[in-house]
């Protein structure tokens, strides 16, 4: 049948009945669409009074009527439009996403990412893998900065004196204080910035030195890396840069240094140390580590040797090392600088490092020694000695010459702080950063700020410093403003705006360039000419090279050239520490005295990411930890202060199986100087005896919805003679008791080797043995050893795709650094629960990271095995297995998880009805379910009531209903946003399946050949992960990535004995002992038994014929 | 002792049972006729901002549908054309047209048209133009004889049923790449099948294309819930 429709003629004005006669044309009256966009309240206000006449309220209800009667479809159907675009936009293809190469600016260097978006909103981070620091991969912080762009809390507008004023009040103010500047030269102007290694910044800083001869230029970070960077300026002269070669090095030994997060190179860092130990067979080697640290780190759980010592007493050992390293030269001259008593204080330890100084030697040029930010000055020295000494300079050292920055060495904030006591800083702009917060405590720098007249700050929140600030102007994101920055290498990278700024906020940039009289515009005018100067014209191309730079995310060849020689002037750093640190070159022995120390965080940093829930809700990668902070100390600690008993009821307590908290008991501790904080006290294996740790970063004040009231401020601590650690401590027992959430006591599976690791030179033995069936020694671990025959009650479905989907997971690389969990809550739009869900075990996160201790048996049946002092740490990310017999699958009563014929596990979530039979039914715990509608009620803190200090609740209806405007960008399109009463979990991004294997039909059109190619993409937690830990491919493939890594003798299934057949297997984590070390022969052996005491078992014998000898004490808290 | 039920109730029951099975069985009819897309989809045509006419741009002019939705082999979503492509041609043609004015207005402000959606998949199904005429499948599917509405209506019911009777079976639909944007195409253009002498038939041609292309439409739910 052939319609023909007539278009009625032009339309006249509505009148008369008319009117209503079709949906379409009353969609165009003003009144009706204007009564249909208000919210109901605001519309009811509307008509009492603002002008409606009788006539138009009959009008619409009259229209409303007529909707409802005649109109029947569009009852049923509300209207829709389709919207294009009335210009098309550059590069844009409504629903596919468009990349774009840019720089997260960091602390210690620019990060580069690849921004994906769609319509113009960015929806994932990732690496770029074409620079030359990156892999693809990201760290946590890189994955969270998407939801940072989309906080609903972030500073929206203008603000001065606390109102909310115009734009044009800012620019006219700042109009007149240019002026003033101009009259007199920038007397009495203070610039206070954040580190950025923005080469732009530092050019408009000399152009306003210029312009401005008198004004005062101030850098700040309270984490930056102070004392390395003055041990290097001392020790090698200025302009030099010290980079750790980890690709280099067979033996490393971390002096208090997290170098696999924290500190020094981040993501490169991890990746050239995992490149060391990826063992794919018999031959292949592996390096060595060694850490000394105070309390357990990412990079203490990946050590082959650990020991514990106070943070306060690293330096001492150092001097000890280089004692022990002897010879003489520069290292014995340094050393002999230091107390003699120093060397003394680890006689208990001799074999261990005696041990360990024997191998760095031996390892000479091919060994590395580092040391962390928390250790002072004089402990880099005599590191980059050691380092000297061991030859490692130039090798597993590299010196690079530090960028050219120009222009006078910047005031610190301690200067300011001076300047502003004698009442020279009259107009003080502060742009970034948040010294009200987190300024050295000694500083007093609120009270301070408070007595400059002025105070402009750029702020991306209104904090603490916005608070006592006269102006505060909105900054925009780093995904809003065109920047620059210097990669840790050098490499110069753009910082590229992937929307405008989405409330009007200014760059720094933005706000130096009004003082040097150019207004804010959108442009990249300034990054250019910087990258002219940069590129020197771009050899002659200008155009080219900017496309070219603005393409790849940065200038390829512009990192810095590797010094040529470097020598470690030991005069001129034994001139440093008699000036420095002649009285205190590191604190006196600690006894039975007790040790404070402040660690940044591995989720807020420095408090920066307060308000950011993915980075709050993360588990912290050792203890586990949600939404708070605590004072960490060891078993022995906790018992001997007497504040064991709620402590650990953490580890013990059956009852709590049921919640994820603890009531932790507090503590006071209290300075020598007076100042104290309080906080709960966690206790935390393989923590220093008499040491308590507390994460900088938390307890603000000033701050969203999200970051308010979370843990305890410890700042306060922190002062310019302490910054990272005080000895003296006094402390004492307040009463009173505070939830701490820690997530690891749900989803336990114990006692079943679920994690498997073993001494490299068992595996030697053992690799390429075939037990019975063809199965390595690795897949025979306990229960494994007696797998029931592999029938199954159910029909299989048939699994005969081309494409049949697989992960697999190296232990041996992982490093548990959770940037797989917020990346693939970013990918695949996991909510936020709050601290309350989330103590209920209703944590949403697809990717689990569980953390294992891992502890001899002596034999004692009362041994306890928390009060153990060395305990070591495996990681494993757990997630759906995708199971091919999913125990899941056959008991949904509505089919709405279903196997796919490429071997996935699907999940339906329009047809779940929210039984969570699939959940019990689950043997690795990996499905979560939507107890509320965690996307349409906002999580938030409860100030008041009987429940007030349960913080970041989700409070039902009594929440603020709708999901922020703002928090829809954030969501990726191609995901569903879930709702109450489903059930979800890993789909093995199965998005990005479909869109590659869309992707592979567009290329094959009218052949065959549809299989996708070999490892063209990869999930999203497969591809953040810095350690390439996780692969993700078609197991159908022989050469894809994933199916050569699922044959290497080290592949094993968890609880392969129920038979599920996992499309998930894990690779076992490796150790790599010394044997000459104290304690060396357990070291790996906790699931294997002690070889010692058996010594035929681990050859050829399955292990794990009787689970009772074989399993030994692996425990979880 | 009176009679506690009265007389009438003696028929109660069965009388109830003959409703409550009529009622039974006529309801889910109802709802299932009146309720499914087949009835609520099917024929709607709502009136567009712009009148304009499928019919005179492809049969009268010659367009190709790609002219316009010129992402379709490329993307998930079809486009539809931004006010610029209208403008391509209506800057010389028509360029007075009190019809067209809602698109010069559009030009002008860089405020878009808002067209009236009429092919409509829930937010948790994700349909891919690119994967189907990429394969085989012509636009006419789907969306029937555009080339010859003036007015667009909603030619299939595109519920989930209707999208399996063709993945199950895609034959029925499957043609030469060439003849995508034909809409007005018929298998027996081709001429005549040399196996059986006569007329190709959709069959014909469907089963030899879904071989030699290892056409596989997926039926399981991650093809398009995710």
């Amino acid at each position: 049948m052939k319609r023909i429709f007539e278009h009625p003629p032009a339309r006249p004005n509505p009148t008369g009945r008319k009117y209503w006669r079709s949906v379409g044309e009353l969609n165009d009256t003003p009144e009706f669409r204007g009564w249909l966009e208000r919210e109901f309240p605001a519309g009811a206000a509307e008509m009492e009074g603002d002008g409606l006449s009788r006539r138009n309220f009959m009008q619409l209800m009259g229209a409303s009527l007529a909707l409802a009667g005649f109109g029947l479809s569009g009852c049923r159907r509300p209207e829709a439009y389709l919207v294009p675009y009335s210009k098309a936009v550059e590069w844009t293809i409504p629903g596919k996403n468009v990349f774009y190469a840019t720089n997260m600016p960091r602390r210690r260097g620019g990060m580069a990412l690849v921004a994906a978006t769609t319509e113009g909103r960015p929806i994932k981070l990732e690496g770029n893998s074409l620079h030359p620091a990156s892999n693809g991969a990201t760290d946590p912080f890189a994955q969270c900065a998407l939801l940072d762009l989309y906080d609903p809390d972030r500073s929206r507008f203008f603000l001065h004196e606390g109102k909310i004023v115009e734009v044009n009040h800012f620019t006219a103010f700042m109009k007149t204080a240019v002026e003033a500047m101009n009259a007199n030269g920038g007397d009495g102007v203070a610039i206070l910035v954040e580190e950025t290694l923005s080469p732009t910044r530092d050019r408009l800083r000399a152009e306003l030195a210029k312009q401005f001869p008198k004004l005062t230029w101030a850098v700040y970070d309270p984490l930056q890396h102070f004392n390395e960077i003055d041990a290097t300026r001392a020790a090698f002269g200025d302009g030099v840069r010290l980079l750790p070669r980890l690709d280099r090095a067979d033996v490393v030994l971390a002096l208090d240094s997290d170098f696999l997060f924290m500190d020094e190179g981040g993501i490169e860092a991890t990746r050239d140390f995992t490149n060391r130990r990826r063992v794919a067979k018999a031959t292949d080697s592996m390096n060595r580590l060694y850490v000394v640290e105070n309390h357990y780190t990412i990079t203490g759980g990946m050590a082959d040797h650990r020991l514990r010592c106070p943070a306060s007493q690293i330096g001492a050992l150092a001097v000890a090392i280089a004692k022990k390293i002897g010879g003489g030269g520069p290292l014995a001259e340094l050393a002999a600088a230091f107390p003699a008593d120093a060397a003394t204080r680890f006689q208990g330890q001799d074999e261990w490092l005696n041990g360990c100084v024997a191998d760095l030697v031996a390892a000479k040029g091919k060994s590395l020694v580092l040391t962390g930010p928390r250790q002072p000055a004089a402990v880099h020295l005599l590191v980059q000695a050691i380092n000297g000494a061991l030859e490692n300079i130039g090798h597993t050292l590299v010196a690079h010459s530090a960028p050219e920055r120009g222009g006078a060495e910047p005031t610190s904030l301690s200067g300011l702080a001076d300047l502003i006591d004698a009442k020279k800083v009259q107009t003080l702009f502060i742009l970034g950063g948040n010294p009200a917060y987190n300024a050295l405590a000694n500083l007093d720098w609120a009270n301070k700020q408070k007595t400059v007249p002025t105070v402009v700050r750029l702020g991306y929140h209104e904090d603490e410093t916005s608070e006592l600030a006269q102006w505060h102007v909105p900054m925009s994101h780093f995904l809003e403003h065109w920047g620059d920055v210097r990669a840790a290498d050098g490499t110069y990278g753009v910082i590229q705006p992937m929307i405008l700024p989405l409330f009007g906020g200014y760059s720094d940039l933005d706000v130096l360039n009004l003082l040097l009289g150019v207004d804010k515009n959108d442009r990249p005018d300034l990054v250019r000419a910087t990258f002219n100067e940069i590129s020197k014209g771009g050899s002659g191309q200008p155009e080219l090279a900017w496309n070219a730079f603005l393409r790849d995310g940065f200038l390829s060849g512009s990192a810095m050239p590797e010094a040529e020689t470097v020598n470690f002037n030991v005069g001129a750093a034994k001139g440093y520490l008699a000036q420095h640190h002649v009285d205190h070159p590191f604190p006196e022995a600690l006894g039975d005295g007790m040790e404070v120390v402040l660690i940044a965080d591995y989720k807020l940093d420095d408090g920066r990411y307060a308000n950011n829930g993915w980075l709050q809700e993360m588990p912290h990668p050792i203890t586990k930890m949600t939404w708070d902070n605590a004072a960490l100390m060891s078993p022995a600690t906790a018992k001997r202060l007497g504040i064991n008993k709620q402590a650990f009821d953490v580890h013990f307590n059956g009852a709590f199986a049921e919640g994820n908290y603890t009531e932790a008991d507090l503590i006071t501790v209290e300075t020598a100087d007076g100042r104290k904080i309080t906080a709960p006290v966690l206790v935390s294996p393989g923590h220093a005896d008499n040491s308590i740790s507390i994460a900088l970063g938390y307890g603000r004040t000033h701050t969203g919805r999200v970051g308010r009231n979370t843990g305890v401020n410890a700042y306060p601590l922190r002062t310019a003679q302490n910054p990272y650690f005080t000895t003296g401590i006094k402390h004492s027992v307040p009463g009173g008791t505070y939830q701490l959430v820690v997530t690891q006591h749900h989803q336990a599976m114990e006692g079943r080797n679920l994690v498997r690791e073993m001494p490299i030179e068992t595996y030697r033995k053992e690799a390429g043995f075939n037990y019975e069936g063809g199965r390595s020694f690795v897949a025979m671990f306990g229960m494994d050893a007696h797998i029931p025959p592999n029938v199954s009650l159910y029909k299989n479905p048939p699994l005969d795709a081309q494409h049949q989907w697989g992960m697999a997971i190296d232990l041996n690389t992982c490093t548990g650094c959770n940037a797989c969990v917020v990346a693939c809550q970013s990918e695949n739009n996991i909510p936020v629960v709050g601290k309350d869900q989330v103590m209920r075990g209703r944590n949403m996160q697809w990717i689990r990271i569980d953390r294992y201790y891992s502890t001899v048996e002596n034999g004692d049946p009362n041994h306890d095995p928390t009060l153990d002092d060395d305990p070591q740490i495996l990681t494993q990310p757990v997630t759906c297995h995708h199971c091919e017999n999913a125990p899941c699958e056959t008991v949904c009563p509505v089919n709405a998880t279903i196997h796919t014929e490429e071997g996935l596990n699907a999940m339906a979530y329009n047809r779940c009805i929210g039984t969570r039979y699939c959940s019990n039914n689950c043997p690795y715990k990996v499905r979560r379910f939507n107890f509320f509608n965690y996307n349409e009620r906002s999580i938030e803190p409860i100030e008041k009531g009987p429940w007030k200090g349960k913080s970041q609740a989700y409070l039902g209806p009594f929440g603020t209903n709708g999901m922020d405007e703002i928090k829809k960008l954030s969501k990726n399109p191609n995901v569903t946003v879930r709702m109450r009463g489903v059930m979800e979990k890993c789909t093995f991004c199965v998005q990005r399946i479909e869109e590659a294997k869309i992707g592979q039909l567009q290329v094959a059109r009218d052949s065959a050949n549809t299989k996708v190619p070999t490892d063209s993409f990869t999930t999203a937690c497969a591809q953040v992960c810095p350690a390439g830990a996780i692969v993700f491919g078609n197991i159908a493939d022989p050469e894809s990535k994933v199916s050569k890594v699922k044959q290497q003798d080290r592949d094993y299934k968890m609880l392969e004995y129920l038979n599920v057949r996992p499309r998930l297997s894990y690779q076992a984590r490796l150790r790599n002992p010394n044997p000459a070390m104290p304690g060396a022969k357990d070291i790996g052996m906790t699931l294997l038994g002690n070889p010692a005491n058996n010594p035929e078992q681990s050859i050829h014998e399955p292990a794990g014929h009787d689970e009772t000898s074989a399993s030994g004490e692996i425990h979880k808290e | 002792m009176a009679n506690i039920f009265p007389k009438w109730s003696n028929t109660l029951a069965p009388k109830a049972i003959v409703c409550g099975g009529l009622v039974a069985t006529v309801l889910p009819l109802a709802m299932w006729y009146y309720f499914t897309p087949k009835y609520t989809r099917v024929g709607y045509m709502p009136t567009q901002p712009v009148p304009f006419q499928h019919s005179l741009h492809v049969q009268q002019l010659g367009l190709d549908c790609r002219y316009c939705h010129s992402y379709v082999e490329v993307s998930s979503h079809s486009n539809v054309p931004s006010t610029q492509t209208c403008m391509n041609c209506h800057t010389a043609i028509k360029g007075q047209s009190p019809k067209l004015q809602p698109v010069r207005d559009s030009w002008a402000s860089g405020k878009p048209v808002e067209w009236v959606r009429i092919h409509r998949v829930p937010d948790y199904a994700y349909f891919n133009h690119s994967a189907h005429v990429n394969r085989g499948v012509s636009c006419v599917s789907c969306h029937g004889q555009i080339n010859q509405m003036e007015v667009v209506w909603q030619d299939q019911p595109q519920g989930m049923a209707w999208c399996l009777t063709c993945h199950r079976a895609p034959e029925n639909n499957l043609r030469p790449l060439s003849e995508i944007t034909h809409l007005d195409w018929k298998p027996a253009d081709l001429g005549k099948n040399p196996e059986t002498g006569k007329d190709f038939t959709q069959l014909d041609i469907g089963t030899k294309l879904k071989d030699e292309w290892h056409v596989k439409p997926p039926v399981t739910c991650t093809a398009c819930h995710r």
